[in-house]
C-alpha cells in the first residue's frame, strides 16, 4: 500500500512536471501552427537562470520568479525578431527554432562547461504521511503547476485577453478585421509560451540539477505530448502531457525500463497515425 | 527502381513538359554550364585531394565522404520529394550497428556481403517507417511525418543505450576492417578511393533518378503535393519509394562508416546525427544534389578546421550561419553559384525534335498532348 502510493506520487509529480513543460509547447503549437524546437532551450534558460541566481548567493526563489519574465521577455524578442517570419511555412519553422536551440544550448554549454551542477531545494525536507515520506519540492511542483494550469484556464476562457486569443486562432483574418493586432497577439502567445518553459526549467532544475542537454531530454516528449493530445485548444496538449508524463513514469515500474521508454513512444506515434486530430479535437479552451 | 519506372510508366502521359529551357537553345547554353562545371570541380579536387593532404587528413576526408553520400540520402527524401525526415540517422545508425553485428558475431567482413547487408537493413528499415508513416488511408501532414521520423530515431538512440547486446553507452568497439578476399581496407588512400568511388557511383545513380520522368513527379510532390494527386498519381507511394531509396543509400553510408571509424554508437541513430545531416543539406543547398555534397564538406570542414582553436563557440557560429542560411539563402550555398532554372533542371529523356521544330510547334504540341 504505501509502496503503491509512493510510486503513484511519482508518476503524479513526473507527469506534472512534463504538462509544465508541454503547456507552452502546446499553447505554441496551437496557435501558430509551429512546433517550437527551442522550447527545450526555454527551459534549459529558466533552469540557468535559477541557477545563476543561486550562484550569485540570491535566494532560491528569486531566481525563480525571475526566469518565466526574463524567458518570457526574450521570447518576445525573438519572435518579433525571426520566429515571425516562419509562421507560413511550418517545417522552416523548425529548422529555425532548431538553430535558435543550438545557439542558445551552445550557449550555456560554454557558460557551465561540461558539468552537471546542482541547486538545492528551496523547500527541503519531506512530508510525512504516516509511515510515508514524499518528497516536498515535488509536492510542491505539483501544486505549482495545479495552479498554472488554473491560471491559464481563466486567462484563455474569462479575460477579453483570452478572448482575443482565441479569436486571433479560429480565424485570425476575422480577429484582424475585427481590430484585433493579430501580431502582437502572436509575440504575447510566443512570450507567454516561453515563459512557461521558463518556469518549469526553473522548478525542475533542483530535480534534475543543471546541464546543457536539459532541455532537449523533455523536448521530443513534449512533442508527442502535444500531438497524441491533439494541436488546437489549451485543452488538448495538456490532456495529452498528462497521458504521456503517466505512461513514461508508470512503465517502468511495470516492464524493463529500455523497453517502456520505447514502447512509449511507439504507442504515441500509432496512436497518432490513427487518430491524426489528437485525444480532444477542435479549437478553442 | 523497377517499381519507381513501372510507376512512371503508367501515369506520364506523353511528353507533356517540355522544360522551358528545351525551348531557348542560346540561353540554354549560358544558363547549362554551371553545374557540369561544379560537379567536375568537386570530382577532380576529391581525386587529387589524398595526394596533397597528410595522412591523417585523408582519414578525415574519407569520413566526410562518407558523410556526404549520408547527405545525399535525406537530399533525396528532403530536396527532391519534400519530406522532412529527423530521423534520417537511423537508417545510417542501424545499418551500422547491423554490420558492426556482423563482423562481431559472425566474423562477416567482406565487403560484397557487408554492404549490401547495410544497405538492405537501411531499406527495411525505411519501408518499415516509411511505410508505417506515409501510407495509409489518411495522407500524414508533414508535421506528423517529420516528427515521427525524429521520435523513431530517439526512441532507437534510447533502444541502443540501453540495449546491452548492442553495447549499451559504449557501444561497438573494436570492429574488425572490411575486406576483399585476404585484402583488408584500413584508414588510408585504398578506402578514400574506395568511399569515393562509391560516392560517385550513387550520385549518378541518383542524379539518373532524379532527371527521370520520376524525378519530375517528385520535384511536383516537394511544389504541390494536391496538384501531383489530381494527375493521377499516388502521391503516397512516390514517398514511400523514395523514402526507402534514401533509406538504402543511408545504410550504405551507415556501414561504410561503421567499418572505417572501427566502431558503432548510440549517437549514430540518434537525434544529433539526424540534425547534422540536414544541417549540411540545409548549408549545401537542398534539391540539388552537388549542394547536399558541398554542405557536408564545407560544414564538417570548417568543424575541422575551427575545432582546433575555437571548439566551444563552432556549434554556436554553426548555429548562427544556419540562421541567417534559413533566413536569407532558403536554397542553400550553392544558390551563389546556381541559377534556379539550372537548379530546378530538365527531365527525362531528351525529346527528338526536327530542326525546323518552332517554339509554336513544340506548344501547339504540348496543348494536344494535354488531355
Amino acid at each position: 500500500m504505501a509502496n503503491a502510493f509512493v510510486a503513484a506520487f511519482e508518476i503524479l509529480s513526473f507527469g506534472a512536471i512534463i504538462v509544465l513543460i508541454v503547456l507552452g509547447l502546446g499553447i505554441i503549437a496551437s496557435m501558430m501552427g509551429i512546433f517550437n524546437f527551442a522550447q527545450g532551450e526555454f527551459v534549459l534558460l529558466g533552469a540557468y537562470i535559477t541557477y545563476l541566481a543561486y550562484a550569485k548567493g540570491l535566494p532560491i526563489w528569486t531566481g525563480m520568479v525571475a526566469a518565466p519574465f526574463v524567458v518570457g521577455a526574450l521570447g518576445f524578442v525573438l519572435e518579433a525578431l525571426i520566429i515571425r517570419r516562419f509562421y507560413a511555412a511550418p517545417i522552416v519553422a523548425m529548422l529555425g527554432t532548431y538553430a535558435l536551440g543550438l545557439i542558445i544550448r551552445e550557449s550555456v554549454r560554454g557558460l557551465i562547461g561540461g558539468f552537471y551542477l546542482t541547486v538545492p531545494e528551496p523547500i527541503g525536507g519531506s512530508i510525512d504521511i504516516g509511515a510515508m515520506h514524499i518528497s516536498a519540492w515535488r509536492f510542491t511542483i505539483i501544486v505549482i503547476t495545479l495552479l498554472v494550469m488554473a491560471g491559464c484556464y481563466l486567462l484563455l476562457s474569462r479575460t477579453s485577453f483570452g478572448l482575443r486569443v482565441r479569436a486571433t486562432l479560429e480565424n485570425p483574418a476575422l480577429a484582424r478585421a475585427s481590430g484585433i493586432s493579430t501580431p502582437l497577439i502572436y509575440g504575447a502567445t510566443f512570450a507567454f509560451g516561453a515563459a512557461l518553459a521558463g518556469l518549469a526549467g526553473a522548478l525542475i532544475v533542483p530535480v534534475f540539477s543543471l546541464f546543457a542537454d536539459l532541455g532537449l531530454r523533455f523536448l521530443i516528449q513534449g512533442f508527442v505530448a502535444v500531438m497524441v493530445g491533439g494541436v488546437g485548444s489549451f485543452i488538448g496538449p495538456v490532456a495529452g502531457a498528462g497521458v504521456i508524463g503517466t505512461l513514461s513514469a508508470a512503465l517502468p515500474w511495470v516492464i524493463a525500463p529500455v523497453v517502456a521508454d520505447v514502447l512509449v513512444f511507439v504507442l504515441a506515434i500509432v496512436f497518432i497515425k490513427f487518430r491524426p486530430q489528437g485525444l480532444i479535437a477542435g479549437k478553442g479552451v | 527502381m523497377g517499381a519507381a519506372k513501372q510507376i512512371v510508366r503508367v501515369n506520364v502521359g506523353g511528353e507533356a513538359d517540355v522544360p522551358a529551357l528545351e525551348r531557348a537553345p542560346t540561353e540554354r547554353a549560358i544558363g547549362r554550364k554551371v553545374l557540369p562545371i561544379v560537379e567536375g570541380v568537386v570530382l577532380v579536387a576529391a581525386l587529387v585531394a589524398p595526394l596533397l593532404l597528410q595522412d591523417y587528413l585523408t582519414v578525415f576526408a574519407t569520413r566526410v565522404v562518407i558523410l556526404a553520400l549520408f547527405a545525399l540520402s535525406f537530399d533525396l527524401v528532403w530536396g527532391y520529394a519534400g519530406i522532412m525526415s529527423f530521423g534520417q540517422a537511423l537508417f545510417f545508425g542501424s545499418a551500422g550497428y547491423g554490420v558492426a553485428l556482423l563482423a562481431r558475431d559472425l566474423d562477416i567482413t567482406n565487403i560484397f556481403l557487408v554492404l549490401p547487408a547495410g544497405t538492405i537493413i537501411g531499406l527495411t528499415f525505411a519501408l518499415l517507417l516509411g511505410g508505417f508513416l506515409l501510407l495509409g488511408r489518411h495522407p500524414s501532414s508533414v508535421i506528423f511525418v517529420s516528427l515521427g521520423t525524429l521520435t523513431g530515431s530517439y526512441a532507437a538512440d534510447r533502444l541502443a543505450r540501453g540495449w546491452y547486446y548492442l553495447g549499451g553507452q559504449n557501444g561497438i568497439p573494436s570492429i574488425a576492417p572490411m575486406t576483399v578476399g585476404s585484402y583488408e581496407f584500413s584508414e588510408g588512400p585504398a578506402f578514400y578511393y574506395l568511399v569515393l568511388g562509391i560516392l560517385v557511383v550513387v550520385y549518378l545513380l541518383c542524379r539518373f533518378l532524379v532527371r527521370s520522368q520520376f524525378g519530375l513527379a517528385l520535384a511536383g510532390l516537394r511544389e504541390n503535393e494536391q496538384r501531383i494527386a489530381f494527375f493521377g498519381y499516388k502521391a503516397q507511394h512516390l514517398k514511400a519509394i523514395i523514402f526507402a531509396i534514401g533509406g538504402a543509400v543511408a545504410g550504405l553510408a551507415g556501414s561504410l562508416y561503421a567499418f572505417h571509424e572501427g566502431f558503432v554508437w548510440p549517437n549514430m541513430v540518434g537525434v544529433v546525427v539526424s540534425t547534422q545531416v540536414v544541417l549540411y543539406v540545409l548549408f549545401g543547398g537542398s534539391g540539388t544534389l552537388i549542394g547536399a555534397v558541398i554542405g557536408a564538406v564545407i560544414v564538417e570542414g570548417v568543424s575541422f578546421w575551427l575545432s582546433d582553436n575555437y571548439r566551444d563557440i563552432w556549434p554556436i557560429i554553426l548555429g548562427l550561419l544556419l540562421l541567417l542560411v534559413i533566413l536569407f539563402r532558403p536554397l542553400g550555398l550553392i544558390s551563389f553559384v546556381l541559377g534556379e532554372r539550372e537548379r530546378v533542371g530538365s527531365f527525362g529523356a531528351r525529346p527528338k525534335k526536327t530542326e525546323k521544330q518552332t517554339e509554336k510547334h513544340s506548344l501547339k504540341e504540348k496543348r494536344n498532348a494535354a488531355p
